[in-house]
């Protein structure tokens, strides 16, 4: 069986002793980096399927390993955070980071975001070309024919909604921000645009979801943006 | 008693002045009755005294045309090279002030004082020079003669017959911290003179005979020994002065243009000092002053300056007559003596019978009114009417009153035709002549109208007619009535005309004034002031006004209006943010039409605070007409009043931010207080628990191990929540700035709440109702999310088991209505009123495990009200509570593109 590597940056020996626990218990191969520089070698050298990076670094804005890593190499990357803003993990998301944790965070929270980091490594590995149709769970797209169905009815979507709906599959399992979000389907970034597409979100999630109030497939990240989960 | 008791506002003005005194360097001028008597001397060898006792001394400029024995007095002084500087072909050598300011030591040497540099130069004085050192803490030597002292030099010239045009103002004489009085006796100085030691031979003999004779320099010498005994009194009393001033004596000066005004000046300037009283200078600006050009205006501003630097106050009035402009202006200001020049004031041709003097008297009884005799030749005030600047031609003017006279001819055809009397032809001429009057500039129109209408009169309606003859014998009387009646017509016109515009121009002065301080203080922030300040002083001188606040970093400019805002500010060079720059440092105007920097192409006025530059406003004069000394004035007036309200405003800000800061800094101190306190509790479990496991693991059974596990975890997620519920206040208190506001979908909202309230809430039913899932509302979704948890984990814990819980969100008017309800045993009546206070907690059920500290429902109402919004509680039916706060709606057009 496939053991996935993952590269842990965190410089509290605390948090850093918990993680590795947890990883233990999942049978994940692991390597630990205790600041920036060293966790860019690493990120290189051991080759992990997965980064959980901590911002605060002693030596280095986590932002800047991020655009660094980003330079040559797609690999989720989630963030952990202990700052309460929400504009350090937008920025964070914005360079180029998957998905974000913000301290404290429970045990179960943390695998199973690892667990979406890890199947969108492996799918873009094993599935590698952009197949003309996407699957997910009960919900197909099919990119040729412009086309989405929920249990293989057609569902009919405006032209935006498309747009939304076909930005996400293509992110599977990555935190879109709601600026990334406008800039790829009104070409525009203004904040002045952010509840409208609050409200696409929530006419598209009516159309897919069963039970819109704990949807399965859009996942709302409050004042950060939006993601499409693997089912 | 109560006189001898000092008044606290003035020990604290002393104690300030000391206080800038002590940052300032310090200055000690030696002083001479005249050339030769050793200054540069006895300033050297002080240096070297200085010197030998450890201080860092540098000659800055000391003349080269000295004796041998005092140039042999430079060797072991540091020299300071002078700047050369290229003026109509010949090179001069200056006092490098840069240089000195660079090399800052704490003493340098600079000659003669009442020096004037070439143009180019920083400063147009030396003096100045001399201040800006003292200004940046350098101590400065200095030497002057008796005969460049502002207030005794007419005293001197009449004595030697020589003027000086090298002058300084007392107050640098006055103000200074030592004067060493350089003296010999004359009959020594001419010898040293014969000697050659002062001049060469050839001048020497040329001043023994001019200058040098001994009854001149015994005269000197007293002047300069009084002088100085002055400087010593003036010293010892100057507590005093300031008391007597206001009690006593309070002297009015004339200004004019005259040439013999400065006499009057400094005659004025010498009676204030010896009455110990205040001094001000009025401008009475009358409508001819205002078409002054030339050598008269250039004259009126060197007297204006003079004014200034003698000490007087400048104040200016408007008005028509001068006599009762200064008589007003007299009482209202509690002045008790006049002073006059003689000359100035001539009876006038038509209407002023009397001299101003004797109009004065009459209007003032109870004032004495000085008349300072006048040794210049007179200076005639000539004819208005053929004064070239008065009479401006234009075409225009000239054909109104061919029109007017041709309109009134014809009328007077109608007349004439008619068979009406010539009477009534006559009054029509003379009201065609008021006509031309008001619709021309200048009154020589009035005048040609005039003569026309006599003309034409006599050449159409007298006997014969179409000739210019007249048979009656009696019509050259009716001519030089109809011309006397029509000139007298057209002057009074032409007066009423002139005081209307002078009227309204006052009005409008005045209510610019007026306003200025209201609309000053309806400026939000201290850019906003000074703008509003800039823009009165844009509309008072017709021209873009720049302006910056001073604050540490480099100024910044905006320009009012803001039109052409960008393509103003490009013209702005390094050397102009170099002169705003100079003024922000010495708080002093610089520029344009000043004598410090005056290359520069606008003036820099500081606006001032009580305590020092608030911002600087720049006045461009290159391309705009110079001011008037009434604009003048009232631009003053104006950056004043800017700068008091700017400053009234930083105390005030200053002030409110302490207030602030003392209230969160008890809420503060209550809150660690409480934290403190109730956190020891989780701790001791937390620190407890995890104890045992480590130690006693072996001997506790599974099921009271998972126990302990799930202690631990309570009481860490209680920390959590505590946390999330601080850092939230700290958000709150710093005040609702913080909020980020967003429009939000309730829907989003509920689901984010629910994702973390207590793992408990598997024993409770929750469930949201939304009827309307687009609705959306305006908040600070952070701080909204932890609203719904506190509220949602209250309802946890203070309902049994298995109740249900419903989260519900419509629309209410403006406003979304959010209500979370539950089905427990509901909360006393006594307890809503205390709910939302901090600390409060509800009393009821088992007190052991209930712990909180009371944060959270405060918190909850804390953040609704920062949003705008009211929270309540009430009963639930048929049991339990309903809690229920508002939100800003927020309705979205959706963008479709």
């Amino acid at each position: 069986m496939y053991k996935p590597k993952i590269l842990v940056v965190e410089d509290d020996p605390a948090i850093s002793n918990l993680i590795r626990t947890t990883l233990d218990t999942q049978n994940y191969q692991y390597h630990t980096a205790k600041n920036g520089s060293s966790a860019i070698l690493d990120a290189v050298s051991y080759k992990p399927d997965v980064i959980i990076l901590d911002l605060g670094l002693p030596d280095m804005d986590g932002v800047d390993i991020i655009k660094k890593v980003r330079g040559w190499s797609n690999l989720p990357i989630i963030v952990v955070s202990a700052r309460s803003e929400d504009q350090d993990k937008v920025d964070a998301l914005d360079a180029g980071a998957d998905d974000y944790l913000t301290k404290p965070f429970s045990v179960d929270e943390f695998l199973a975001r690892l667990r979406v980091a890890l199947r969108r490594s492996h799918t873009e590995e094993t599935a590698g070309e952009e197949g003309s149709v996407y699957n997910n769970g009960e919900l197909k797209i099919d990119y040729a024919a412009g086309c989405a169905y929920i249990r293989d009815t057609e569902i009919h979507l405006t032209p935006i909604e498309y747009k939304l709906l076909c930005l996400l599959a293509k992110n599977t399992g990555k935190v879109l921000t709601h600026n990334y979000i406008l800039r790829e389907i009104w070409g525009s970034a203004l904040e002045s645009d952010i509840p409208s597409l609050r409200v696409f979100m929530a006419t598209l999630r009516k159309k897919i979801e069963t039970n819109p109030s704990s949807p399965r497939y859009i996942q709302t990240h409050v004042g950060i943006g939006y993601r499409m989960i693997r089912q | 008693m109560e006189e001898q008791r000092p008044d606290p506002q003035q020990l604290l003005h002393s104690i300030r002045a000391q206080e800038t005194r002590a940052q300032q360097g310090r200055l000690k001028i030696f002083f001479g009755y005249a050339a030769g008597v050793g200054k540069t001397y006895a300033m050297l060898q002080a240096a070297h005294q200085a010197q030998s006792a450890g201080r860092d001394v540098v000659v800055g400029y000391v003349e080269r045309h000295i004796r041998p024995e005092t140039l042999a007095l430079l060797d072991g002084l540091e020299q300071l090279p002078c700047k050369e500087i290229e003026y109509k072909g010949v090179s001069l050598r200056e006092f490098d002030i840069d240089a000195a300011l660079r090399r800052r030591p704490q003493l340098i040497l600079v000659d003669e004082l009442a020096h004037s540099n070439a143009a180019g130069s920083r400063h147009a004085k030396r003096y100045q020079d001399v201040e800006e050192l003292l200004r940046a803490g350098i101590d400065v030597y200095t030497t002057v003669n008796v005969q460049h002292l502002e207030s005794l030099n007419d005293l001197v010239e009449s004595i030697t017959h020589i003027a000086v045009s090298e002058r300084i103002p007392d107050h640098i004489f006055d103000s200074a911290d030592q004067v060493e009085l350089v003296d010999i006796e004359p009959v020594d100085l001419i010898s040293r003179l014969r000697a050659g030691k002062v001049y060469q031979r050839g001048q020497a003999q040329r001043a023994l005979s001019n200058f040098f004779t001994e009854e001149n320099l015994i005269a000197l010498r007293e002047i300069a020994l009084r002088r100085t005994a002055d400087r010593l009194n003036r010293a010892a009393q100057k507590v005093g002065q300031e008391a007597a001033a206001r009690a006593g004596e309070h002297i009015l000066l004339c200004l004019s243009s005259s040439p013999s005004n400065a006499g009057v000046i400094r005659t004025a300037a010498r009676m204030a000092e010896a009455f110990h009283s205040s001094f001000t200078a009025l401008f009475v600006e009358t409508p001819e002053t205002r078409e002054l050009k030339g050598d008269h205006l250039k004259r009126l501003r060197d007297n204006l300056r003079l004014a200034e630097q003698m000490g007087a106050q400048i104040a200016s009035v408007y008005g028509d007559d001068p006599a009762v402009q200064i008589a007003e202006f007299a009482r209202a200001s509690g002045i008790t003596k006049i002073v006059l020049g003689r000359t100035n004031h001539r009876p006038g041709l038509f209407f002023k019978g009397k001299t101003l003097v004797d109009r004065l008297t009459d209007y003032a009884g109870d004032l004495e009114i000085y008349i300072i005799p006048d040794t210049q030749p007179l200076y005639k005030k000539k004819l208005r009417l053929l004064r070239g600047e008065d009479f401006r031609f234009s075409w225009r003017d000239l054909l109104k009153t061919m029109i007017v006279t041709v309109l009134a001819t014809l009328i007077g055809w109608a007349f004439f035709a008619l068979g009406l009397r010539e009477a009534n032809i006559i009054i029509v001429y003379i009201l065609g002549v008021l006509v031309t009057t008001i619709w021309t500039q200048g009154h020589l129109y009035g005048a040609l109208a005039s003569l026309l209408s006599v003309i034409a009169f006599n050449y159409f309606f007298t006997a014969p007619h179409f000739s210019l003859e007249a048979t009656a014998p009696d019509y050259p009387v009716t001519f030089l009535i109809m011309l006397a009646a029509s000139v007298i017509s057209s002057t009074l016109a032409t007066r009423v005309k002139k005081q209307a515009k002078q009227a309204s121009q006052k009005a409008y002065y005045t209510e610019l004034l007026m306003n200025c301080n209201q609309k000053l203080q309806q400026g939000r922030d201290e850019q906003e002031i000074l703008q509003l300040a800039s823009q009165q002083l844009s509309i008072l001188l017709d021209r873009p006004i720049l302006f910056a606040l001073a604050k540490k970093e480099k100024l910044h400019f905006h320009v009012m209006p803001a039109a052409r805002e960008q393509e103003i500010l490009q013209g702005l060079t390094s050397e102009e943010y170099g002169v705003a720059d100079w003024v922000v440092k010495n708080n002093k105007r610089a520029g344009a039409t000043t004598t410090t920097l005056s290359n520069a192409h606008n003036l820099y006025l500081a606006v001032r605070g009580t305590q020092g530059v608030m911002g600087v406003v720049a006045i461009p004069f290159k391309y705009y007409p110079d001011l008037e000394v009434f604009e003048k004035n009232l631009m003053i007036s104006i950056v004043n009043e800017c700068g008091l309200v700017l400053e009234r405003r930083r105390l005030q800000q200053e002030k409110q931010s302490i207030e602030l800061e003392t209230q969160q800094e008890r809420l503060r101190s209550n809150l660690l207080r409480a934290i403190s306190h109730d956190l020891r509790t989780p701790l001791t479990s937390i620190s407890g628990n995890a104890g045992i496991l480590m130690e006693k693991s072996i001997a506790l059974n599974e099921e009271k191990k998972q126990e302990l596990y799930s202690s631990i975890y309570d009481d860490s997620m209680w920390l959590v929540n505590l946390t999330e519920n601080l850092l939230s206040i700290t958000r709150i208190e710093n005040g609702t700035m913080h909020l980020q506001m967003d429009a939000q979908l309730l829907a989003d909202v509920f689901q984010e709440a629910l994702a973390h309230v207590d793992r408990q809430a598997k024993e409770h039913q929750i469930t949201t109702e939304l009827p309307d899932d687009l609705l959306m509302a305006r908040m600070d979704v952070r701080l909204i999310v932890q609203v719904i948890i506190n509220i949602v984990n209250n309802a946890i814990k203070y309902t049994p088991v298995g109740s249900h819980i419903v989260l519900r969100a419509e629309r209410w008017g403006s406003m979304v209505e959010v209500s979370i309800s539950d089905d427990g045993s509901g909360i006393l009546n006594e307890e809503k009123t205390h709910l939302f206070d901090m600390f409060y907690t509800a009393s009821q059920g088992n007190s052991d495990n209930r712990r909180g500290l009371g944060l959270g429902l405060s918190l909850c109402r804390s953040i609704v009200v920062a949003h705008g919004g009211t929270i309540s509680v009430t009963d639930n039916h048929p049991h339990g509570s309903v809690f229920t706060f508002t939100l800003p709606l927020e309705e979205v057009e959706v963008k479709n593109v």
